[in-house]
């Protein structure tokens, strides 16, 4: 036992020495093919952005704030509010003499003094009639909250400045969410819970703010269900005096009341805070679950930064598909492969340098825009997707133009995928399809639980292994160096995992875990694990479709997801078991085909329950979302019998149209597009039939 | 050293290699002949494994050609050298002899040697700036840095200059010589006959003649012998004695006439006798008979039925009218043989 031990462990040392040999190489010849004079440029140049950019960093010239001096307000210099908006970055003071509105001024405040008294008495903001003024006052309004808040905690009084003390609770998102509920609109109630009790100690009682962002969690401040929410005024001009609820919204935020200071409403007349609005009133946005029926909290900021995380990922791939084809050129690496070297190591060595590079950045990076470690692990299975696809892409390719054409279409469905759902951070479960959303709440220093990071993170990194195993199939000789097309050299990826099925069909001796397994069922256990390995691209290719179609309304979303979700799911099941028949690695008949569908749809059932992790995070929650990938919820109070058959009915569709595919592949081409299509018709109506019976 | 047992090798409907059984003895340097398509390069690239046999099997040093291990034994050299051009001679073997995991101070001595041996210079200079020659000699290099027991080279000479080329077959016949068991692909046939012990021809992914040269001549092609008279030997006489009943022998029965002398080809020695008979009718006498084996082209032609593609023939070895020897075939020179020589009548 120690000796085999101890034996692996040699091996394993040995591989890893011939891995970083060529990783070692591979760096050397990637830089090497750089031409001195153009490398000793690019260095002085990012030497140079560097050096600005540190010493702007260090004088604090330059700064990370993307929303800095964005407003004026004019305000008196010797106002109180003066130093509200000197504290606020996105506010610039302009002296209140000088200032005109909507010329030199998006604000004024002017403090209203009793006639003859050198106190004031009130204040009057104006704000500018355009988008940017009611911006202009919302960010004002924070800043004068935040101005309160520093005064308040500076206090040496504590109890007297802080006589309340509320304790937050964190209660899991999904868990709370009820059917057809927004989660703006119950953020909106929980405020107006809130906003009650803190009218309690306020002058102005607050039975009509039900949508008051009174308490600490702003985030969900502009709550749109109850009441409070008449007031259609805007920003624009607006006066009030100090204790009054002059304003005619009944929604103010006036957990300060006692001060009677803040006089004005704002645009929604609810009292949250003003913000960007996503998705409008467009694609029946009054539907629950649908974004347009939310107003959420743009993380601006932490998404430009996120993005930058994703920017140097296309030069990698630039460089990586130039590498990998480059050894295609001319054959150039065939000696490699007569090397005792796997195509394993091989390509783990050429891979590994990229991998660094992307891991030193990715940390240059985090370090650079106040990303954590969180941010570093969810960036690392992008850049293995990027890689990975990357890979197939270039031993797919015949030349350099459609290498060209493959890394383009790598780098923009990647950035897509990774880009778009988390703008939806802080809205919705939907946002955690991309490990992106990690990033974001990494950088607005929220906390991401286990569950979340290892669901947005762990398609993307199935994705990329099996992007690389595809890759390592066709890793020899015969295809490597070979015109085929694209999709030829597709099924040879898929049929060199495949073991024969069926009498008079030669294969290769099988190796490693295959060797292991009986003969009379290896085939078929290799058709099982394939089809459950595509289920990482199920996974990914369905949450883009959530993504995608979540917007739209139910009425159009559900149908086209359902039919979209079977053709992947039948393609998924059934490609391998064409390119088997295509490269005679299966016998063509009907019983093999059979056997071979009903195999491969056992393998895709089994794998498919994996994805119950979405209702960890509370995908599930979501209409779309429960449409994709179902619901167990609801389902306790059903005789055990009805259960099984529950359980097992997916199974027995994956089997039959699997099977349906399978007979049409045996045949030709032409008979498997026909079976497919009535295979995915099958599955569509199963799913619609699911989806009516469940809601 | 090396045994192939019915091996196959089919793209789709296409078979690349039919049924192909042979061995190759340690220390043996073995041909394969054949056009192209013939299925030669498949057959290498089976042996060093970087084809696998859609049936049959190939062994190379007790190893099944598909494992592993067997590549520490072999040395291949494919028919292109492309190199990675950005590195230096001496740091492309250094690199491939680091990937066979040979100490660095015995990859330098076994590069220093090899290098020395093929003359090349420039070993620090980028490979993409050398000619095609040195590139193709590091080629070489890079087969021996593992010091394999068998090696595997495509076309090894294709494409050089003459004087390259004969360094390679020479270095070629050295490796024999140092105990190395050499499998040698070639379109040009006297490549194969210079260097090779025993040669099989493909056609069509199949052996259709194996053996040494020799064999294979005698087996697949004929003697022919050239008498020269000095008179042109009766036509009539010649005719009727000469004729040996069948139509090869009545081709040859005309006097072709040479310089001051004259030429009948017959194919066998009676036919010699009645040749000398005719001339003596005629008042003459032999001056000279000549034996000429049949070359492993004109075989190769029999068995293949179709000229060698960009081959040239022509007398003589020295260079053509392009300056290159290397793609010449010399159908006469070497192969012709005195079998007898009669300077005068009066000599027999």
């Amino acid at each position: 036992m120690i000796d085999r031990t101890s034996r692996r462990a040699r091996e394993v040392t040995r591989r890893s020495r011939r891995v970083l040999r060529v990783a070692r190489w591979e760096a050397s010849r990637a830089t090497g093919g750089v031409d001195r004079r153009t490398l000793l440029t690019a260095l002085a140049l990012l030497v140079v952005a560097g050096g600005v950019l540190g010493v702007g960093a260090a004088t604090g010239a330059v700064g990370l704030d993307v929303d800095r001096d964005v407003y004026r307000v004019g305000v008196d210099p010797g106002s109180p509010y003066a130093d509200a908006v000197e504290a606020e970055p996105a506010l610039t003071a302009v002296p209140a003499e000088e200032a005109t509105l909507g010329s030199t001024a998006d604000l004024l405040v002017r403090e209203v003094r009793a006639d003859g008294g050198s106190e004031p008495v009130g204040v009057v903001v104006r704000a500018v009639d355009t988008r940017k003024g009611e911006a202009a006052a919302a960010s004002f309004e924070e800043a004068v909250e935040a101005h309160n808040e520093r005064l308040m905690a500076a206090e040496p009084n504590g109890t007297a400045a802080f006589p309340v003390t509320v304790t937050l609770r964190y209660v899991s998102r999904g868990s709370t969410l009820d059917d057809g509920e927004a989660f703006g609109g119950t953020s909106g109630t929980d405020d107006g819970g809130d906003g009650g009790g803190t009218d309690d100690t306020g002058s102005d009682g607050g039975d009509d703010g039900g949508g008051g962002s009174s308490d600490a969690d702003t985030v969900d401040g502009s709550g749109s269900g109850d009441g409070g929410s008449d007031g259609d005024d805007g920003g624009g001009d607006v006066a009030g005096d100090g204790n009054a609820d002059s304003g005619d919204s009944g929604g103010n935020t006036d957990d300060d009341g006692n001060d009677g200071w803040w006089p004005f409403g704002t645009d929604d007349g609810s009292g949250g805070l003003a913000v960007p609005s996503i998705g409008g009133g467009a694609f029946g946005a009054d539907l629950t679950g649908s974004p347009g029926s939310i107003t959420p909290p743009f993380p601006f900021a932490s998404l430009v930064l996120a993005f930058a995380f994703l920017v140097p990922m296309n030069f990698l791939t630039q460089a990586y598909g130039s590498s990998v084809l480059d050894e295609r050129t001319n054959r150039r690496g065939e000696p490699l492969l007569v090397t005792p070297l796997s195509p394993t190591e091989i390509v783990a060595g050429k891979t590994l340098p990229y991998v660094a590079v992307a891991v030193a950045v990715t940390s240059l990076i985090a370090l650079v825009v106040g990303g954590g470690a969180i941010s570093v692990l969810a960036v690392l299975p992008i850049a293995a997707t990027f890689l990975g696809a990357t890979f197939v892409g270039a031993v797919f390719a015949r030349s350099f133009k459609e290498l060209t054409f493959v890394t383009v279409a790598v780098s923009v469905l990647l950035t897509s995928y990774a880009f778009v759902p988390a703008i939806f951070t802080n809205v919705t479960p939907v946002a955690l399809i991309s490990p992106l959303t990690l990033v974001v709440f990494d950088l607005q220093n929220e906390s991401v639980s286990v569950g979340e990071f290892l669901f947005a993170t762990g398609p993307t990194a199935a994705t990329a292994a099996l992007c690389f195993g595809l890759g390592l199939g066709v890793y020899r000789e015969e295809d490597l160096f070979t015109q085929k097309p694209v999709t030829r050299k597709f099924l040879d990826a898929l049929a060199v995992r495949l073991s024969a099925v069926g009498d008079g069909v030669r294969e290769s001796p099988p190796t490693g875990i295959a060797a292991r397994i009986p003969g009379r069922v290896r085939g078929l256990v290799a058709v099982a694990f394939l089809a459950a390995c595509t289920i990482p691209f199920v996974f990914v290719a369905e949450l883009l479709a959530v993504a995608v179609l979540f917007a739209l309304p139910v009425t159009v979303s559900i149908p086209v997801l359902l039919v979209v979700i079977a053709f992947v799911e039948e393609v998924a099941k059934s490609v391998h078991l064409y390119a088997g028949f295509e490269r005679g690695v299966f016998a063509r008949t009907d019983r093999v085909a059979v056997a071979v569908g009903l195999a491969s749809g056992t393998g895709f059932f089994l794998a498919e329950k994996a994805t119950a992790v979405v209702q960890a995070v509370g995908l599930t929650e979501l209409y779309v979302g429960r449409a994709a990938f179902g619901s167990v919820a609801g389902l306790s109070d059903l005789p055990p019998p009805v259960l099984v058959g529950l359980f097992l009915a997916p199974l027995a569709l994956h089997g039959v149209t699997a099977s349906l595919s399978a007979v049409g592949a045996s045949r030709d081409r032409t008979k498997y597009v026909l079976a497919l299509a009535a295979a995915t018709l099958l599955h569509a109506a199963y799913n619609f039939g699911v989806v009516s019976l469940h809601g | 050293m090396i045994e192939v047992a019915g091996l196959e090798k089919t793209y789709g409907d296409f078979s690349a290699v039919v049924d192909s059984t042979f061995a190759v003895e340690e220390g043996e340097v073995f041909g394969i002949v054949g056009p192209n398509g013939a299925g030669k390069t498949t057959t290498l690239k089976t042996l060093a494994g970087l084809i696998e046999p859609t049936a049959g099997e190939a062994r190379v040093a007790g190893y099944d050609s598909t494992e592993p291990a067997m590549r520490h034994h072999l040395g291949f050299l494919p028919e292109e050298s492309p190199l990675y051009e950005e590195m230096t001679a001496t740091s492309y073997l250094r690199f491939f002899a680091d990937l066979y995991e040979v100490p660095r101070s015995v990859a330098d001595e076994r590069i220093d040697r090899a290098l020395d041996r093929l003359d090349l210079d420039h070993r620090d200079r980028r490979l993409g700036d050398v000619s095609k020659g040195m590139k193709r000699k590091v080629a070489i290099a890079r087969s021996l840095v593992n010091d394999p027991d068998v090696l595997v080279y495509d076309e090894p000479a294709s494409g050089l200059d003459p004087v390259t080329t004969n360094s390679v077959l020479e270095f070629t016949r050295e490796l024999r010589a140092a105990g190395k068991t050499v499998v040698f692909s070639a379109h040009n046939l006297y490549h194969v006959e210079s260097v090779c012990d025993r040669v099989v021809i493909m056609n069509e992914g199949r052996i259709v003649a194996r053996g040494t040269v020799d064999e294979i001549r005698e087996r697949h092609g004929e003697t022919t012998y050239h008498v020269y008279t000095d008179v042109e030997p009766e036509a009539g006489a010649n005719e009727a004695e000469i004729d040996v009943g069948d139509a090869e022998a009545a081709d040859i029965g005309t006097a072709e006439e040479v310089g001051d002398r004259y030429r009948t080809v017959v194919p066998s020695m009676d036919a010699v006798d009645r040749v000398r008979t005719a001339a003596s009718d005629a008042g003459g006498t032999v001056v000279d008979i000549r034996t000429r084996e049949p070359s492993l082209e004109d075989v190769f032609l029999d068995l293949v039925g179709r000229p060698m593609p960009g081959r040239r023939r022509g007398g003589g070895s020295g260079p053509d009218a392009d300056g290159d020897t290397s793609e010449g075939w010399n159908r006469d020179g070497d192969r012709e043989k005195r079998a007898e020589t009669a300077t005068s009548e009066g000599a027999e």
